[in-house]
């Protein structure tokens, strides 16, 4: 039907059509792909979400006398500099080294003050040799002080994504945003029917040496990105969970700070807000048809982010125009939805590519080869001692007791065993609560006398299916020191303590046998 | 009107809030709350036909208002629009715009804080 060369001529001589992702869905819907294929050239895609897997190449330029940096530090972000004497890597996601900033100012915010033209601190250490003698370099560096400031990020723009929710009774905090308890809240980050790889699903024009919108300047896709997949399942053509993924290059010396953004995802890490857009040229009536699919054709999987292993329990299938109208439904429950992508910004980007094809001032690019659209999957990593789970432990007999009992036997019950917890049961050996040796002390103190009044309802648990290693986890987080372990009934079965988990992990470096 | 209640310990003992709902036509909601000993703060709504004549009231039994104009505050200039704090609000009072920007409602916001914490990009001021 057409080809790139036809389509870059039409752009040149100022008559090429142009639309968003978004109208062309609009276009496909009233006309139908093949009369959108004979009028529409190009279509704009545009997504404007975190990406942590972005960073940059730097080279600082040659000290006198010289310098062969072995580590650096980026206002106190270290940026890898295992590369010849005076390159480092930046990773947005890397924290800073001062733990009192910690993840309020990493690598994404160092990419970000260099693009704004801020100064920043760079201190560099190094082992000395006989061509590079300086051995430590403490001097502040603005991007146009640098020989090449080039963004390479190994993995942007995944083909969409999972949505996240929380089962469990604690507030998570997530990559995927704060996620509040009992289902409390939903979160998505794909664009939607503006995403660019949702748009060309199978790559028909996408691929090494694709031009691209890239936070505000000319990019370009170096091929696949990490965790790139294409053998997944499928919905009208697009996969319904994370799939295809880009790798991008460009300049940050021609950055605009307007469409990309620092920013920290509470307690979980820095990441980087990359703007990025996407020119999908319409060659045929196939490719018309992908760009015009809708939000509500785009299909997508809530996952229960509360359990913190590789596959997560997926609740419900559902889709970009429920998740963008604010809530979905979960077990009969509106349960409100956050983007956490701006959609407001892809939207921009969108109209901002079209804008620069339109005046002709980007023409399009035939990739060199296109992306891998079979044969690939993402391999898990296999841990050669596997995780031990919670039932594995050796567990003495459970000393319990019951709501009804009286707190001089309870305190008994904790001396005689020379123990520090005891659930609290009920009849048939199910959890109500937990008592420890300090409440106890606490209530003789303060004369009460029923068990009741001295319990902890809200117990920390761990299940007998879980890995020792996120029960060691909820151990820290909560600053406890022991909980009990619990069957799918909720019967008490053990107790576990922070004790017993460093035992294990001492054993284990040693090269011991697991409990 | 959202206002801040200023108690000194002398009066904490004193249960002058109850005896102004029981005076006066009002809707009293209390949306924070921080008392010790030495006195105290409380965040809270007072609305209702008895509005003016109940703070009167309350002010002269020794409690400082302070009305406050704004509880919450939204940067423009940093926030990107992403709406990772629209599902925390527990009471709706930030909505996504039909152009997808985030606004938040002064008037509903009880300013508990919790889409400042969470906010990626900081850009969600609290006024105390």
């Amino acid at each position: 039907m057409k080809t790139i060369n036809e389509i870059n001529q039409k752009i040149k001589d100022g008559d090429t059509v142009v639309v968003t992702a978004s109208e062309m869905t609009e276009i496909v819907a009233e006309y139908g792909p093949r009369e959108a294929a004979r009028e529409v050239d190009v279509v704009t895609t545009g997504t404007f979400g975190a990406m942590c897997s972005s960073g940059a190449f730097l080279n600082f330029g040659h000290s006198d006398p010289p310098i062969k940096m072995s580590r650096t530090y980026l206002n106190g972000v270290e940026a890898y500099s295992g590369l010849a004497a005076v390159d480092a890597y930046i990773g947005a996601a890397q924290p800073n080294r001062d733990p009192e900033i910690g993840l309020d100012y990493g690598g994404a915010h160092v990419i970000e003050d260099l693009i704004k033209g801020e100064e920043i601190e760079l201190l560099a250490e190094a082992y000395g040799t006989d061509c590079y003698p300086l051995k430590h370099i403490r001097t502040s560096i603005t991007l146009d002080k640098l020989n090449q400031a080039v963004m390479v990020n190994p993995r942007n723009c995944y083909q969409n994504y999972a949505v996240a929710t929380n089962s469990t009774d604690e507030i998570l905090y997530t990559y995927m945003g704060t996620l509040l308890p009992d289902f409390g809240n939903v979160t998505y980050s794909s664009a939607g029917e503006l995403s660019p790889l949702i748009n060309d699903p199978y790559f028909q024009t996408i691929g090494f040496g694709t031009k691209v919108f890239l936070c505000g300047t000319e990019g370009y896709i170096v091929g696949e990105g990490t965790q790139h997949s294409t053998d997944v399942e499928r919905r009208h053509g697009v996969p319904t969970t994370s799939a295809g993924t880009l790798m991008v290059k460009g300049d940050m010396k021609k950055m605009d700070p307007e469409f990309l953004k620092a920013a920290t995802m509470p307690k979980y890490g820095p990441t980087l807000y990359v703007g990025v857009g996407v020119p999908i040229p319409v060659l045929n009536e196939d490719i018309a048809a992908s760009t015009g699919i809708s939000d509500e054709d785009i299909i997508c999987k809530v996952v229960d982010y509360g359990v913190p292993r590789r596959e997560r329990p997926v609740i419900k299938e559902t889709n970009y125009k429920e998740l963008k109208s604010g809530k979905i439904e979960i077990d009969g429950v509106e349960v409100p939805t956050s983007p956490l992508s701006s959609l407001k910004r892809a939207r921009r980007i969108a109209e901002e590519l079209k804008k620069w094809i339109e005046e002709g001032e980007f023409i399009l690019t035939s990739p060199v080869y296109r992306l891998p659209s079979r044969g690939y999957t993402v391999r898990p990593l296999e841990i050669r001692k596997p995780s031990i789970m919670v039932r594995e432990l050796e567990s003495k007999p459970v000393i319990v007791t019951h709501p009804d009992e009286n707190i001089k036997d309870v305190a008994r019950k904790l001396v005689e065993n020379n123990i520090n917890h005891i659930p609290v049961v009920d009849e048939k050996g199910i959890l109500q609560g937990i008592v420890t040796s300090w409440d106890i002390a606490d209530a003789i103190a303060k004369g009460k006398t029923r068990l009741q009044d001295v319990m902890t309802r809200k117990v920390i648990i761990a299940r007998e299916d879980e890995p020792v290693e996120v029960v060691a986890r909820r151990i820290d987080k909560y600053d406890i020191s022991g909980l009990p372990i619990v069957d799918s009934n909720n019967r008490v079965k053990g107790i576990i303590t922070a004790e017993d988990i460093s035992r294990l992990v001492g054993k284990r470096d040693k090269g011991g046998e697991s409990i | 009107m959202k206002a801040w209640l200023r108690f000194l310990p002398s009066i904490i003992g004193k249960a002058i809030i109850s005896e102004a709902i029981k005076k006066h036509n009002i809707e009293f909601n209390i949306l924070r709350a921080h008392i010790t000993p030495r006195g105290g703060k409380m965040l809270v709504d007072i609305s209702g036909p008895e509005e003016r004549e109940s703070i009167k009231f309350i002010e002269e039994q020794g409690i400082e208002v302070n009305p406050i104009i704004r509880v919450v505050k939204k940067d423009k200039d940093k926030c990107i629009d992403c709406g990772a704090c629209i599902s925390l609000c527990p009471v709706k009072a930030i909505n996504m715009e039909k152009d997808w920007s985030v606004e938040i409602d002064d008037q509903v916001c009880i300013g508990c804080g919790f889409c400042a914490k969470s906010c990626p990009t900081k850009s969600i001021i609290l006024f105390e």
